[in-house]
Formats: C-alpha cells, structure tokens, sequence
C-alpha cells in the first residue's frame, strides 16, 4: 500500500520541486531520475499485485478528505480568476456552479459517508498505472529536448515558462494515479478535476490567442464533465449512502434500475474526458499546445481516464441497457465519423487528433458492450493506442523541429531525410491500424463481441470506420515511405532525450505485439475474471469469451506475423543487391531524383503527386456537424431519461 | 527454347515519320492477328518491355526519348527498327533535323524495311527478334553463374 | 495445434496455390480471347511470363521496393495457409489485407508519379471492399457458429442458405479485388485502358514476377472464399464448391470484358452501397430473426 501512496505523492512532490527549478542542468536530472523512479515504481506495483486479482487496501483520511475539499475549492476558485481575466462568460458560470455544487456536497452529505478501504488495484488499474508511470514519463523525458528546442523557436523576449511546464506534466501524473488507483469517488472526482484544469494550463501555455481559446473550450466542456460527475456523487452519496466505487459497482450489477441515473451521468462525464462526440473539438484544439502535452493527453492519461472510467462500468453497463445503449452509439458513431473525417485530413497532428477519438470511441463502445469478450478488446485497445499513439506524437514534434511542418505533404521521403525515425513513425502507424499488430487484434475481440451481443447497428458502423482507417493511414505511411534519389539526413541534431523515449515506445510496442498472447492471458483475463465474479455473472461465461473466440493459438500466429514485419521493416529494407534505376518519367529525365522531366516545349516540369483527400465525399464540417447533432441528442434524451428513472424507482 | 523467347513483351516508339509504319506495327498487335497467341504483348511501359519497336526517323528532339527508353529496359533487351525510316532515315533522311536511322541513338538488332513496313515483315523481325533475345538471355544466364 | 496445421498449410499453399492461380490465370487470358474471337496465349503462358521476368536482369528504383515485396507475397501465402488449412477466417482476412498494405507501400516507395497514382487508388479500392469483408466474415461467423472455416465441415446444411446476399455482396466486391474490369482503377490486367502500368510501373523483372505469383495465390484464396459458402458435412460438397468458384471466376472474366473502367466514386459509392445493403442487411437479419 506504501507504494501505492508513494505513486501518488512522489510525482507530487517533484512537480512542486520543478516549479521552481530554472536551470535546465538541474532539470535534466529532476525529471530523468524522478521518471525513472516513477517507471521502476509503477513495475514493482504490478509485480507485486499482478497476480492477485484486486486489492483492496483499508485506508481512509479526513485529512485527505479535506485536502480533497481545498482541491476542489482552489480548482474552482483558478477556474474563477482565469474566467475573469479573459472575461468568458461560461466558464465562470460552469466554474461556479462546479464550485458550490461541491461545496454543498463535501458539507452537506458528503462528510458523513466514511469509505474504509479507498485504495485499490486491479487488472485495469495496473494496467493504467504501468501506461501511465512508463509511457507518461517517457513522455516528460522526451519533453526535456523537445522543449529547449521549443523554447529555441520562441521570440528572444518570450519568458522562459518551462518549470511549469514540467510542473504541470508530473502533477497530471499524480493526478491519473489518484483517478486510478482510489475507490472513494470524491478523491477520484479531485483527481478528475486536477486533470482537466492541468490540461487547461498545458493547453493554453503558449498563451497566443487562439491556444486560450482552445483551453476555455476544453475548460468548458471538460467542466460539463465534471458537473455530471458531481450529479453522481450526489446520487451515490443521497441514494445509496457510500462513496465507494466498489459498493456502486456491486448495487449496480445487481439492481441495475437503481443505478441508471448515475451511470448515465458518469458516462457523460466519461464520454466528455474521452472526447466523444460532441465534445471532440476540445481534443482536437489540444493541438495547438506544444507536442508532449499532445502525446500525454492523448496516450496516457486525460482522455484514457475518461476511458479507465467506462471500463470500470463495464459491468454495469452489461445488465443495464438503457445506458449501455448510449455508451454504444456515441462511441460507434464517434468512432465511424472521426475515421471518415480523418481522411480529409492534411495535418499530421489533426490526423492522430481524428485517429485518437475514434478509437478511444471503440473503447467507449466496447465498455458500453460490457460483455467479458468486450472489456478483453477495450483493455487491450487502451494498451495498444496508449504506446503507438505517443510513439506517433513524439516522431511527429520531432520531424516537425527538423522539417519546419506538420504537414503530411511535407513529410514526402522523410524515410531518406530521417530514416530511423520514419521507420519508428511506420512502426506506430502500421500498430495503429493494421493486423497482425495489437490494435486490429484487440479491434477483433471487439467484433466478436459485438456480434454476440447482437450489437448490429455497431457493427455496421465498425466496418465501414475500419475501412476508412485503412485509408487514411495507408495513405500516411505511403508519403513516409517514398525514395528518391539521395537526400540529406538530416537527423544528426535530435536530442538523445528524444531519441530515448522514441526509443523506449517504440521496444514497448515490439514487446506488447510480440507478447499478446502472454498479456491477454496474465493481465486482462485475470482483471476480467475477478471483476465479474461479484457481477452475478457466472464463470462460465468469462471463460467461454476465450475459448471460442480468438484462439491462443491465433495470437501466437499474429506475433509471428509480426515478427517477420519487424525484420522487414528493420532489417530487410535497405538491402539489395540490384542495379538502381531511376523512374520512368514518360519522356526526358532532366532530373530523375526529383521527377523533372522534359516537357514537349522543352521547358522543365516537375511531376508532382498529392494524396487523396477527399474533401467532397468526406467534407470535415458536414460530418462533425452531423455527429455533434445527433450525440447532443442522443446524450440529452438519455440523461433526461436517467432523471426519469430516478423519479420512478 | 528458353521462356524469353515464349513471351516477348513490346513496347512501341513512333519518331519522326509519316504514321504509316506506325499504324501498319499497332494494326499487327491488333486482336486481329492475335500477336498474343505467341505471348506477345503490347505494354506501355518500357520496364517491362523485351522487344522495343521504333518506327519513323530519329531526330534532334526524339533522341533522348529513344535513349532513355531504351536505358530504362531491362537486359536481356531487343530493338527492332521498322520501316525504312527507322533503320535509315528514310525519305527524311536530309532533313534539316533528322539525325538518321535509330541505330544513331541505340544499338539495333534487327531490321524491317518498307515503306510502309508490311505485317509480314514485322513479324519476321520479330521471330528474328525473339531469337536475339534468347541468345542474350542465354548470355545473361552464363554471366550470373560464370559471376 | 491450428497454428501448427496454419504453418504446414502455408507450405503447401506456397506450391499449390501459384500452380492452380496460373492456370486459372491461363484459363482467364485463354477464355477472354476466344470472348474477343482470337485463340488465345498457351494455357501455360502465365507460367511463360513469370519464368521470363524472373531469368530478366534485376533492377530496382530503390532499396527498399523488393523488400515490401516479398513482404506482400508473405503474407498473402500465409493468409491462404490459414484459410485452406482451416484457420481463422477473420486471419486470413486481416492477414491478406497487410499483404495488400505492403504492395500499396511498395508502390509508394518508388516515387513514380504513375505508380503513386496507382497507390492511391489502390489504398482506395481497399478502403471500397473492406466493409463488404468485415461483414462477409461476420455473416459467416452467425451462420456457422464459429470463425474456424474447417467448422464448415461440422454443419448440416451450406451456410448459402441463409447468406445469399452476403454472397452476392461478396461477388460485387471480388470484382475489386481481383482488379477485374470496371473496378481495375489500381493497375489492369490491359495495357489499353491503363496509366503507364499504375502500381506495377516501377516494378520490373523478378519483383513484378512476385507480384504475379502473388495474384495467382490471391485469385485462389479469393475463389476458396466463394466456395466456402457451399461446403457442408457431406464430402462431396467440395466438388460443388469447386463448381461454383469456376462458374463465379467465369463469370468475373465475362464482367471483365463487357464493361469499361469506372470513376472512383462509382466505386466507393457502388462498393459501400453494396456493403450496407448486402452485408449489413444480412447481419441483422441473422442477428434478429
């Protein structure tokens, strides 16, 4: 438990440190070392409760208790200031009523509920503290280069604000702890609360007018979130007297009339974090803040919380299909939608934005599923997406540095300009899309479930997503992929930083694909098993969702198969004994290397050849348009019913 | 009988000339003639091409064309000039710009005069064609186990 | 054990399914020429071609083209490996789709405006029959019970029964995958209606030998797919699937020859038309009723 408490603390602490160290010296080692720690840490967690099956620790402090109070109190109160200092109306109203909401409720209901046992772990929750303690702080390591050079393309006179930065980086890692390892909701809920104003500031950092609007989106909508977290807590704590995530999963799996309103409310809450639609513009204006906080905001924490939150659920959402069925179109429908409209994408960052909502909308749909074979894909989805999105985010702030763009126009030959690092960048798009790597295994399991549960329309709308993803990836890798003639290598000045953590993801993402079958088998399905059987859901319906449908065996095929990408990909390209060419160009080459030919007025042109866009048949705006309309309705007709359902049972 | 020799893929050049050789060496890869009962067939592109017909003349502007689509071949490669054009310059061959035969630009293998150049003739030229080409491929084989 | 019988059918299929895609391949060049009135290349004469391209000089516009090409003949042997040995059939699926993905990045490498163009329109054709797949191997997991296709032979009745229109969607897509005429946008089989040679421009002697052989192993896993639909407990109803999967190939080649090629939104627009009425149609009728 010690260590439990020390994963929480330790990232707390060394934010505070951070925050008032300005020499980059000092700060190479503060994070370097910390993250290792954090690392080490999070490992020896899941080495030594790995094999339990969940823990529950007996721990519970008023003094956390009120420190949660202050939390709570000053996270609205900084909402409140940042409000009237730009003057936007609507945080300041939703920071309000956030701000006594939980005021009201830590007085009035919330201190007289004790929970005895608030801390835990569990397959899920080990799951995300290893995401979360070597993914997130290989992040803040690849940060430390990342950021000189950011600060290097500043103006002279800009203010040096990287010590909070790192700061904010470490204290959203504390945060994430909190969400995932606390079974009292209201610790949970300061948890959540700390997230969403630590990616508000990362968000806003660059401090340019439109970095403060996308924050006070993200601020906004994110609140909306929390407000109906809140709603939940007042249910829990009114309805059934216990703040315990424990006990409301038990009540909820066995009378499932009860619980509709707050699982309804703590899937809007979930939904919000993960950005489903509508509110997947806040992840998409993430885009403008400096890449790592891209890369912890959509690998590790933030919209994986929102997820964590869902999964927890699951089994709730299995015996309750009034919210089931929201959970489901939302991430269905934000999954097909997203796919489509990353297509017409141009913008690297916009296209891992697009890629990152749609499959944390499977994710969604997978735990709104709640079957066993359903939590098995999320769980292995949130794992995959975790390691090949960061490893994508890192490769593209560095090819961004290097090349001057983020446009994937621009990234054309990048695999002469920066070999190693296009072949990483290939290696996290083909994980991301493409059997026999991890995502399509797990998006396998997903399919199967959907079609045990009869979960038609979803199917529907998976196929037909799957496909979109298909081309808007393959389409990336081909620019990546492109070679001609010789072109400088340009990769000498990447920062060892950087080059470490690229590194450290992208051995994650060989291990975990080569090792699928061993994950699947000593992490998930434990995790599934022991949170299901209090479920009132028979053992022998856990045990059936790995028999028949995806064979050990078949997984083990899938790590050979990929084997064999890996020595393709990284050892086979490259070498040839063959005579080189050049292209043919239908007439006069005068420059081969670069497809000018010689036209029929004897002048010079240049071949040129763009990727397919589609903005006709895919247009960004009618889609979004489209999802957010029918989300609204559908999340507002659903919590309406919830509020119903309150009144009737 | 190597398998060079049972599928002879053409690629087709027309230079400087008056279309009728042209027309006369495409009307013979016509369905017609089913050309592709011998395995002939006619691609576009020049990597893929064993036997590379020119017709018409070779001249300032086309000669760099001739050349790099006879470079982008890949050996074992055969050039069959057709018509009189291609293999002297024909009745352009004073020309301000012609240059002369395409054997000015490219090493040619056989020839097919005629003007225009008759079925017949193209046919035979490239039954002579193909035993070039298998000779060369024999050659290229020897290399790469003499290598 | 299944992984066992995947790898010793990979095996097999790498000699037995490029010798039956040749001849059917043959049989396709032979038959559409007697459509036209000729009398047609030798049956062999795939055979001819590829052992030509294969004794050519190897040449290559890059260092890395070949190895994406072998890749992609990997892994279309290993799909049919998993699908003629009993595998899974959701496998074989995904497993020839990386197949397709290493060609369209094979093609891509080259830098060739013409191989580009035929890239993207290839990763476009992929994009066009994916959903009409994913649902094809839905449907055939509701209908017989299981995504192991050697299950097939543990069922009373063919599966056709109740999947016939997932079937035709299947013909409708097989169309794009076999890149037969109208939907051939990637790379034709026919020099006249073609850009230079689309994706195959770059690709010269031994390589586009493999990526012929790698057409033959396809056209048969695609035509095992067909047959699928008509094999039930009763041993004979092999030779019926055997039957039908001619016929359909028959019938892919006469749609070949009778139609011109198409625009890319008559495909997508056709294919995932196809998908949703066809496939997702029948999802939710043997979902529901």
């Amino acid at each position: 438990m010690e260590l439990v408490g020390f994963l929480i603390v330790f990232p707390l602490v060394i934010a505070v440190i951070l925050s008032f160290v300005r020499s980059d010296t000092a700060r190479t080692y503060l994070v370097i070392i910390p993250a290792v720690i954090i690392a080490a840490a999070s490992i020896a967690l899941y080495v030594i409760y790995g094999s339990q099956g969940s823990t529950y620790f007996t721990f519970s402090s008023t003094i956390v208790d009120i420190v949660c109070i202050i939390v709570s109190i000053a996270i609205g109160a900084i909402i409140l200031v940042y409000g009237f200092r730009y003057k936007r109306i609507l945080p300041i109203v939703l920071g309000a009523v956030q701000l006594i909401g939980s005021l009201i409720f830590d007085f009035a209901f919330g201190h007289g509920i004790d929970v005895s046992r608030s801390l835990y772990v569990d397959g899920l929750s080990l799951l995300m503290v290893l995401i979360i303690g070597i993914v997130g702080s290989g992040i803040c390591v690849y940060a430390l280069g990342y950021m000189q050079d950011f600060q290097a393309h500043e103006p002279n006179d800009a203010p040096d604000r990287r010590p909070i930065f790192f700061a904010l980086m470490f204290l959203f890692l504390s945060a994430m702890y909190i969400i995932v390892l606390s079974d009292n909701m209201t610790w949970m809920f300061a948890g959540w609360e700390i997230t969403t104003l630590c990616s508000f500031l990362l968000i806003g950092y660059t401090k340019t007018e439109e970095a403060i609007d996308n924050a006070f989106r993200q601020i906004n909508m994110n609140l909306l979130g929390g407000i109906a977290f809140l709603v939940a807590l007042y249910v829990c704590a009114i309805g059934f007297e216990t703040l315990s995530f424990k006990d409301f999963l038990e009540i909820g799996s066995s009378r499932p009339n009860l619980v509709i309103m707050p699982v309804i409310a703590l899937s809007i809450a979930g939904i919000t974090k993960a950005a489903q639609m509508p509110f997947h513009t806040w992840l998409l204006g993430a885009m403008v803040a400096p890449t790592p906080t891209s890369a912890l905001l959509h690998s590790s924490t933030m919209v994986k919380a929102g997820v964590f939150l869902l999964v927890k659920l699951a089994p709730i959402f299995v015996v309750c299909p009034i919210a089931s069925t929201l959970v489901v179109l939302v991430g269905g429908l934000t999954f097909m939608l997203c796919s489509f409209m990353a297509i017409s994408q141009t913008n690297a960052k916009r296209v891992l934005a697009y890629s990152t909502i749609a499959n944390l909308g499977l994710i969604t749909a997978c735990a709104g599923v709640g079957t066993p074979e359903a939590v098995w894909a999320a769980m292995l989805l949130i794992l995959f997406h975790a390691i090949a999105k960061s490893l994508l985010f890192l490769c593209v702030g560095t090819a961004e540095h290097h090349i001057g763009s983020r446009d994937i126009e621009d990234m054309d030959q990048l695999f002469q300009r920066m070999p190693k690092l296009s072949r990483f960048m290939m290696l996290g798009i083909m994980c991301m899309f493409i059997a026999p790597f991890g995502m399509l295994i797990a998006k396998w399991g997903a399919l199967v479930a959907l079609i045990d549960m009869h979960q038609a329309v979803l199917l529907i709308l998976l196929a037909f997503g799957s496909a979109a993803t298909f081309m808007f990836w393959a389409k990336w890798l081909g620019k990546l992929a492109g070679i001609a003639g010789t072109q400088e290598n340009i990769e000498g000045s990447v920062f060892v930083s950087e080059w470490v953590s690229i590194g450290l993801m992208a051995v994650l993402i060989a291990l975990c694909c080569l090792c699928l079958p061993l994950i699947s088998i000593y992490m998930v399905d434990p995790y599934i098993v022991s949170s299901y059987a209090y479920a009132g859901i028979s053992d022998g319906m856990v045990s059936s969702a790995f028999d028949g449908t995806i064979d050990v065996d078949d997984l083990w095929l899938a790590s050979i198969a990929c084997v064999f990408a890996f020595i393709v990909m990284f050892a086979g390209l490259g070498r040839t004994k063959s005579r080189q060419v050049g292209v043919y160009l239908a007439g006069i080459s005068a420059d081969n290397a670069n497809r000018v030919f010689r036209d029929s007025l004897s002048g010079e042109t240049i071949a040129t050849a763009r990727n397919w866009y589609m903005t006709e048949a895919f247009n960004e705006d009618r889609l979004s348009w489209l999802g957010t309309v029918v989300c609204i309705i559908l999340e507002a007709a659903f919590f309406i019913v919830g509020c119903v359902t309150l009144g009737i049972f | 009988m190597g398998y060079a020799s049972k599928s002879p893929w053409v690629i087709h050049y027309d230079g400087s000339s008056c279309n009728g050789c042209d027309i006369e060496v495409l009307a013979a890869l016509c369905p017609g003639f089913d050309a592709e009962r011998f395995g002939v067939i006619n691609t576009g592109n020049p990597k893929h091409a064993d036997i590379f017909l020119v017709t018409g003349s070779v001249n300032e502007r086309n000669i760099d064309v001739v050349k790099e689509i006879y470079d982008q071949m890949v050996e074992p490669k055969v050039v069959i000039a057709c018509g009189i054009c291609a293999c002297t310059g024909g009745i352009f061959h004073d020309c301000y710009n012609v240059i002369g035969g395409v054997d000015k630009a490219i090493p040619v293998d056989v020839y097919a005069p005629g003007c225009a150049v008759r079925p017949e003739a193209i046919i035979d030229a490239v039954v002579q064609g193909i035993g070039i080409l298998e000779k060369k491929a024999e050659a290229l084989n020897a290399s790469r186990k003499g290598a | 054990m299944s992984i066992v019988y995947a790898l010793i059918g990979t095996l097999v299929f790498a000699i037995l399914g490029p010798v039956i895609g040749c001849l059917l391949s043959g049989l396709d060049r032979k038959i559409s020429a007697r459509m036209q009135g000729r009398v047609g290349p030798p049956l062999l004469q795939p055979y001819y071609d590829v052992r030509k391209l294969l004794g050519k000089e190897r040449v290559s516009v890059n260092t890395a083209e070949s190895a994406y090409v072998i890749a992609a003949l990997v892994f279309a042997l290993l799909a049919g490996g998993i699908f003629f040995s009993g595998g899974n059939l959701l496998m074989c699926v995904f497993v020839i789709t990386l197949s397709s993905l290493f060609f369209i990045v094979a093609a891509y490498s080259s830098r060739s405006p013409y191989a580009e163009i035929g890239a993207h329109r290839e990763t476009l054709q992929v994009m066009s029959y994916e959903p009409m797949i994913i649902l094809m191997t839905v449907v055939f997991y509701q209908a017989s019970g299981s995504f192991d296709v050697s299950n097939l032979f543990n069922i009373p009745i063919p599966i056709i029964g109740c999947t016939w229109l997932a079937f035709i969607g299947l013909l409708f897509v097989l169309t794009i995958k076999l890149r037969k005429s109208p939907f051939d946008l990637s790379m034709s089989h026919h020099a006249h209606q073609e850009i230079v040679r689309g994706m195959t421009t770059e690709m010269s002697g031994p390589t586009l030998a493999k990526i012929e052989i790698m057409h033959w192993c396809e056209t048969v896993l695609f035509l095992g797919w067909v047959g699928m639909f008509f094999i039930w407990l009763n041993p004979l109803s092999l030779v019926l699937a055997i039957v039908v999967a001619v016929l359909v190939y028959f019938l892919e080649i006469w749609i070949d020859n009778n139609f011109a090629r198409t625009k890319w939104q008559a495909l997508l627009g056709s294919a995932w038309f196809i998908a949703l009425v066809c496939g997702g149609l029948n999802v939710i009728v043997l979902m529901f009723v």
